[in-house]
């Protein structure tokens, strides 16, 4: 009966071949360490993501009178919704986590050089269409926390001159956070979002599985480095398959990763929970620290300090495109890091700034 | 390739600057003097006033008082008590706009049970208040409360020192020994309930329904009747023990939240460290 | 080839576990919420014409008013503000809170006073002499 069952499906689906040529013939270099395996974590946390945010949507009500009660009840009386809303908050931001320690790797590693440039800028967008998940997603809770971070930074458009206004507007459909504001950021939160992480998210995997993983640049042979003028998937002078070995490599990472959710949930369940976000929005009433999420406070901090509105957003625009097409500006063959003192120093004075910034925009008024 | 690039960053910085150029005071001004959150919220022209160097000296400390005072932190501003209007200087003291200013002696209880309508209706019918009706002489609300800095209630407020400036203290002592076990109850169960907040419970039903009690409770103490206070003592315990069956229940929710999610860690963690050891023995 | 197959058995027996334990948290998650509402249909005497009698519907603090040409309603007695009871004034055909002067009117919107939002109603039926509220 099994047996019928397994050959029913092998003459319809041709499993035997799937495995043995495609992904046992697939071929990853011997020297990948485990941050090889972030971008796939990063992916299993979009879809522990996915998951848990459809089951929140079967109680949440974009409804600014019914949002915050909502989600409190999801809390408090439906079964183990509490256990669904943690999840989603924490893997939440453990993604963003995620993300910027695979981007910092792969900055070190020198993977975006060519001809992968095309797959970092399609990763960096990931990492922005992140944080539009994030920056939209906060708001649904309607807390006071929501409300307020959310007044910041939408406020952040207004630096620019003439249009500044209207663009504010446009973002929270009013001149201050309303009802609108809501299911303006809902529909962007479930709606239009996810399929847009999805498409890159599809182009990303398939650049990478149809170049093939980049060596680490310190045991690249000289025929890896050699120049790239036609397109081949890349060659490996070591090498073993992807199936089994290094799938279970990144399960074994997936495992990791829940694990920590898990234990942030049970040792540190308010880290990202403080009690402005237990507190239902009031707009008459500004609580007295109010400040955007960690990932969001080294930009926040760089606006408050530079004089001079339209200068800081210009900057951190211009921050965000160089970021996008580093690998086009970044055009030398060496992809070790060490014999490039400039890149790799201005690198680190960027993250100690970056780290800087952050803790000086956590404990500053 | 990249000059190209590099070049047309170079237009975009210096076409930002520019185009900035002309609204560079502006933009100056509005950083200093301009949060990032939300604007300023325009001050009642009644502070304005009375914070201004014409204002008598008396009445110059009466915006600093209100600031720190139980009304403020409740958003109760000035013409909730006084009247007139806050918005229009010219107005704000007119009798049209029904501005009240300083009340009477008298007429203070009426002044503060316009909101506090139930503990007026008791203070009234008690010896404090007929005091204050029939000879003018009884305490009236500030008199135990102060005014403009109105401080949330504390059981101290019966003390020595305040209540023999009319009558010998035995009689408030005796009254404050009656209310003090269920006040103690009241604030521990309040810490217990701020304590919930801060671990991401919003307990809100079981504040509504404390504050409730409470609110019954501190009204009933304004009729200055020991036999009453004593009689309905039962009624608020039984009140109060409801709400700290359900903190407890709420508590006891949340160290089990704790344990499943330490248990799914373990298994996570299981999970991990079995599969590394797969890889170990393949290799 | 040994230590091989015992850590297969372990691991899918941690693989198991693992998707049983957090398959059932959503499993119950889809279940029905304790159902509150229907839990409890209660029925009350009438009251008179312009007058209101407070009742206790599933442990909330409740009153049933007969206004004066517009029938039967239900409302929680609990003030949004900050949770002191309500009363019903017969003269000015108010609810009013005994706290902070939270005017509510028949339909239990506020009036004035810091209440927030309108009280809760629930829902009624009138059924021969009684009324029936859930
Ligand atoms: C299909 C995908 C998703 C759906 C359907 C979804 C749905 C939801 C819903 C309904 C909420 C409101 C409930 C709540 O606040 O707990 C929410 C909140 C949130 N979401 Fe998502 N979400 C999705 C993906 C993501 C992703 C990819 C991220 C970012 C990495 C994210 C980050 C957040 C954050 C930070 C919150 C606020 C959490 C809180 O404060 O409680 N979401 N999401
Ligand atoms: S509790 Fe009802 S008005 Fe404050």
């Amino acid at each position: 009966m099994w047996q019928k069952l397994k050959d029913g499906i092998e003459i319809r689906i041709g499993l035997t071949d799937l495995i043995e040529n495609r992904l046992r013939q697939y071929r990853v270099p011997s020297d990948t360490n485990i941050f090889y395996t972030l971008g796939i974590v990063t992916m299993a946390a979009y879809v522990v993501q996915a998951i848990t945010g459809y089951f929140l949507l079967m109680y949440y009500v974009p409804h600014s009178e019914h949002a915050f009660r909502s989600v409190q009840d999801i809390m408090t009386i439906i079964p183990f919704g509490w256990f669904v809303r943690m999840v989603h908050m924490v893997a939440a931001n453990l993604m963003v986590a995620l993300l910027f320690i695979h981007f910092i790797s792969i900055f070190f590693m020198g993977s975006y050089k060519k001809p992968r440039e095309i797959t970092w800028l399609a990763g960096g967008l990931l990492l922005l269409v992140t944080l539009a998940f994030c920056l939209s997603g906060y708001l649904l809770p309607w807390s006071q926390r929501s409300y307020w971070a959310t007044t910041i930074v939408s406020n952040l458009p207004t630096a620019f001159p003439v249009i500044g206004d209207a663009l504010a507007n446009l973002l929270r459909g009013g001149d201050s956070v309303t009802g609108v504001t809501l299911t303006r950021f809902f529909s962007l939160h479930v709606g239009f979002l996810p399929p847009v992480f999805l498409s890159i998210v599809g182009l990303h995997i398939f650049l990478v599985w149809r170049i093939g993983l980049s060596v680490p640049p310190l045991s690249q042979s000289a025929e890896e480095e050699s120049e790239w003028t036609e397109f081949r998937h890349a060659t490996y002078s070591r090498s073993y398959p992807f199936y089994p070995n290094f799938l279970l490599k990144e399960v074994s990472m997936i495992m990791l990763f829940l694990a920590v959710t898990f234990f942030i949930m049970s040792f540190m369940p308010t880290l990202f929970l403080p009690e402005a976000a237990t507190t239902p929005a009031d707009p008459l009433n500004t609580p007295a620290d109010i400040k955007p999420e960690w990932y969001f406070l080294a930009p926040y901090q760089m606006l408050k300090m530079i004089p001079n509105k339209f200068l800081g957003i210009s900057l951190q625009i211009i921050a965000i495109i160089v970021f996008l097409f580093w690998p086009f500006f970044d055009t030398r063959a060496e992809r070790n890091i060490m014999k490039r003192p400039l890149i790799f120093g201005l690198f680190l004075v960027l993250l100690a700034l970056w780290f800087l910034l952050t803790y000086w925009g956590r404990y500053s008024a | 390739m990249r000059y190209i690039y590099i070049l047309s960053l170079v237009i975009l910085v210096s076409a930002a600057t520019t185009a900035s150029a002309g609204y560079r005071e502006i933009f100056e001004k509005e950083f200093l003097s301009k949060p990032w959150s939300t604007d300023i919220v325009a001050e009642s022209s009644c502070i304005e006033c009375h914070t201004s160097e014409v204002m008598d000296e008396k009445f110059r400390s009466i915006p600093q008082d209100w600031r720190v005072s139980w009304h403020a932190q409740n958003n109760v501003s000035c013409h909730d008590c006084h009247g007139g209007d806050s918005e229009d200087a010219s107005m704000a003291m007119s009798h049209k706009r029904g501005f009240i200013g300083s009340p009477n002696y008298t007429d203070i209880p009426d002044m503060c049970g316009k909101c506090h309508i139930g503990i007026l209706k008791n203070y009234v019918e008690s010896g404090h208040g007929k005091a204050l009706i029939e000879e003018g002489t009884g305490p009236n609300c500030i008199t135990c409360h102060g005014s403009h800095n109105v401080q949330k209630v504390h059981i101290d407020i019966i003390n020595a020192q305040l209540c023999s400036k009319c009558h010998p203290y035995e009689r408030a002592k005796i009254m404050k020994q009656a209310l003090f076990l269920t006040d103690k109850k009241i604030e521990s169960i309040e810490d217990d309930l701020a304590d919930l907040r801060k671990q991401g419970v919003y307990p809100d039903r079981e504040e509504k329904s404390l504050f409730n009690t409470q609110a019954q409770f501190r009204t009933l103490f304004h009729t200055i009747d020991v036999a009453v206070v004593k009689d309905k003592t039962n009624f608020f315990t039984s009140e109060l023990n409801g709400i700290e069956d359900e903190i407890k229940a709420t508590f006891e929710e949340l160290s089990f939240r704790k344990k499943f999610s330490t248990f799914l860690m373990l298994i996570f963690a299981g999970s991990w460290a079995i599969i590394t050891l797969i890889i170990r023995s393949k290799d | 080839m040994k230590r091989r197959s015992f850590l297969g058995v372990l691991g899918t027996i941690f693989g198991v576990t693992a998707f049983g334990s957090v398959a059932y948290p959503l499993l119950r998650y889809l279940g029905p919420p304790q159902a509150k509402i229907d839990a409890g249909k209660q029925s009350f005497k009438k009251a008179d014409v312009g007058d209101a009698r407070e009742i206790v519907f599933q442990n909330t603090p409740a009153i049933i008013i007969n206004r004066p040409g517009k029938g039967y309603i239900a409302l929680s007695r609990v003030c949004t503000h900050l949770g002191c009871l309500i009363d019903y004034d017969r003269k000015s055909k108010k609810l009013i809170c005994p706290c902070h002067a939270g005017f509510f009117n028949l339909e239990g919107r506020v009036e004035s006073g810091p209440p927030p939002k309108a009280l809760t109603t629930f829902p009624l039926r009138v059924e021969g002499e009684d009324i029936i509220i859930g």
